[in-house]
């Protein structure tokens, strides 16, 4: 009996084992660099050493100095404001691209989800010209920014729209109908809520794209209209610093705050955890 | 009578390839309870979602207490629906969904509370309106349906295959209860179900529809006593037929040769190709050629036993099939399989029905995915 289980052990530890392995190699090469930029960040010589040479908070200091906090603030409203506009946007075009048929539906999807597919550097230099071209130079910063953000962010929104429309309990909407509900109304007290999860997944997930993404942006931005990001970029030019750290630490730790309370306050769990809520 | 709750003048609906309703008139009075009874396809569940308002006819009119509605959209009709899925709103509790045809229509809120209330306590779900529906039972969610839809007091009530995803003995509690509930209210309804017993049970008349269109419509009386076609007869219980010709002197001649003098409807020239029908309850089973009304000749193929009845399923000369079903008295099986035996009816209980063909059906589609076939293009 008791060799039995021994033989048995061994014969599951083998791949257990490996994959024990394989997972703690993920959590080390995704994890140890952020923890090794937060303690370097701690440091209190002029240069960056781990494990850090003494303790201070002077490259803490300057960090949140405006130099630093405006990129990020301007990062923070930039990915809000695409996050609430490629929402705004993608209610509409799921309803008409998953609802309905038509000519040009085929198009219109790979139209809108093409983006997607598309590397955004190739989006920021076509913006880049286009804003050029058109004549719309002035609008280089943040309104070029936005429509880009915009652009490339809306089909995380178009999608996760889209499978709340999919899981949608089949029926309801006529039922509304049959008790007197108008269209709008249908949307408002049965449909919305029906598909919140949805929309606020793809709200959180254009936020994320936003605040991250540098490809597109490092085109677009011009001098006060600097995203974070592109002013970590042009930092490292000259150099890996603590106070970049520091910066670093803080960049990935906000937006973190921001999509836990907006999980915690609508319940994003919904989403990912399917149709939990349905008849 | 007065000016019918609900009338349909030639409505018609066709799709893209198909004809899902092929042009019906009908008329329901006030209080009654009408069913629309047929094979999956024929046309029953579009012509639920063509009154209320889903998706617009292709031809036809259709008047709710005498004012045509064709053109009002669903939310303007006043009509009560039953889905067969029930279609609850899940995010909102048991009250909230009851109480949501009322909030559409602007009552005041504690109006609403005490309507919502008797509703609950009509279907005897006193107690559940703080529960989501998801935390109720297949028989309780139906209660939760037909309470949304009768507090509003609809013109019209329609039921779409309401009891089709119950179990069994719920199914018969419910065909009761809704009957019942139906016959107290005095609510003007239409039903839609596939299946015969809940429509002989629960119907002041039915209509039985095949193919996008009604074939016979009459009292679950005169449906069953005196179908008008082959395809009432059989799909209503169940029918022997035989095959025979009109002779000039009115009688019907079978291929056995045998002279039927069964009525013979005013419709049907002489030397028309005609159907022979009687019940297998109707029929009886007899060792000798009995002397007078239908008598055929055959050989006991299979006896079944039901329990209460008993089945005789022949194979008579000639090539065609007889069924006879008789009481369980108590007594001995009189005929074992292989016996010869007799066929035998008295004539009254013998129809005469046209030559039908058998209408092949295209495969059915609910509700809602016929809504959006208006769309697909």
């Amino acid at each position: 009996m008791r060799r039995s289980f021994a033989s048995r052990w061994r014969a599951i530890s083998g791949p257990w084992a490996l994959l024990c392995a394989a997972v703690t190699c993920v959590y080390i090469f995704s994890l140890g660099p952020i923890l090794i930029t937060a303690a370097v960040s701690f440091n209190a010589t002029n240069r960056s050493f781990f494990p850090p040479r003494g303790f201070s908070l002077r490259w803490w200091e300057r960090a949140l100095a405006p130099e630093w906090i405006d990129p990020l603030l301007f990062s923070l409203k930039l990915g809000s404001l695409t996050a609430i506009l490629s929402t705004a946007l993608a209610l509409p075009i799921a309803f008409a691209l998953y609802r309905y048929r038509f000519r040009g539906r085929e198009a219109l999807v790979a139209l809108t989800l093409g983006p997607l597919m598309l590397p955004s550097l190739v989006t920021g230099v076509a913006l880049l010209q286009f804003f050029q071209l058109v004549g719309l130079r002035e609008y280089i910063g943040f309104g070029a920014l936005l429509v880009g953000h915009v652009v490339i962010c809306m089909p995380f929104a178009v999608r996760t729209v889209a499978v709340g429309l999919h899981t949608l309990p089949p029926n309801v909407e006529l039922a509304a109908a049959s008790l007197g509900a108008t269209r709008w109304r249908t949307l408002r007290y049965v449909v919305f809520p029906l598909i919140k999860s949805g929309m606020v997944a793809g709200a959180v997930f254009a936020f994320i794209h936003s605040f991250t993404d540098v490809n597109l942006s490092v085109f677009l931005a011009r001098p006060g209209e600097l995203p974070i990001t592109v002013k970590i970029l042009g930092f490292l030019e000259f150099g890996f610093a603590p106070t970049l750290a520091a910066v670093s630490v803080i960049t990935l730790i906000l937006p973190l705050i921001l999509v836990v309370i907006v999980e915690r306050v609508s319940g994003l769990g919904d989403f990912i955890y399917g149709d939990r809520d349905r008849v | 009578m007065s000016e019918p709750a609900l009338r349909l003048v030639g409505i018609e609906k066709h799709y893209a390839s198909t004809v899902a309703v092929a042009g019906i008139d009908l008329e329901v009075h006030e209080g009654e309870f009408v069913t629309l009874l047929g094979p999956s396809g024929c046309g029953k569940t579009t012509t639920l979602g063509l009154i209320a308002g889903f998706f617009p006819p292709t031809a036809g009119e259709i008047y709710l207490k005498g004012k045509p509605v064709v053109d009002l959209p669903s939310f303007r009709r006043d009509i009560g629906v039953v889905f067969q899925d029930y279609a609850l709103f899940p995010h909102m509790s048991v009250a909230d969904n009851v109480g949501f045809g009322l909030r559409m229509r602007n009552v005041p809120q504690p109006e609403i509370a005490k309507r919502v209330a008797d509703a609950l306590e009509l279907v005897q779900l006193v107690g559940l309106g703080e529960r989501r529906p998801l935390q109720l039972s297949g028989g309780q969610r139906q209660r939760v349906a037909l309470a949304r839809a009768l507090v509003i007091k609809p013109t019209v009530l329609l039921l779409d295959e309401p009891l089709s995803n119950l179990d069994l003995k719920l199914r018969d509690e419910m065909r009761i209860e809704i009957a019942g509930l139906q016959r107290r209210l005095g609510i003007t309804t239409v039903f839609v179900t596939h299946d015969q017993g809940e429509a002989l049970v629960m119907s002041d008349r039915i209509a039985v529809m095949n193919a996008g269109r009604i074939e016979q419509i009459g009292s679950p009386d005169d449906i069953y006593e005196r179908p008008a076609t082959r395809f009432v007869a059989e799909f209503i219980g169940r029918m022997n037929i035989f095959f025979g010709r009109v002779t000039p002197g009115r009688d019907v001649l079978t291929a056995h040769g045998l002279v039927i003098t069964a009525p013979v409807p005013n419709g049907i020239a002489n030397g028309a190709e005609v159907h022979v029908a009687v019940r297998p309850e109707r029929s009886r089973l007899t060792q000798d050629k009995p002397d007078a009304g239908l008598a055929l000749k055959g050989v006991v193929r299979q006896v079944l036993y039901l329990g209460a009845t008993r089945e005789f399923h022949l194979d008579l000369d000639g090539g065609e099939r007889g069924l006879v079903e008789t009481p369980n008295d108590g007594g001995a099986v009189a005929f074992e399989p292989g016996a010869a035996v007799w066929l035998a009816a008295s004539f009254e209980n013998c129809r005469v029905l046209p030559e039908q063909p058998v209408t092949p059906h295209p495969s059915p589609l609910p509700i809602g995915e016929r809504g959006s076939c208006r769309r697909k293009r």
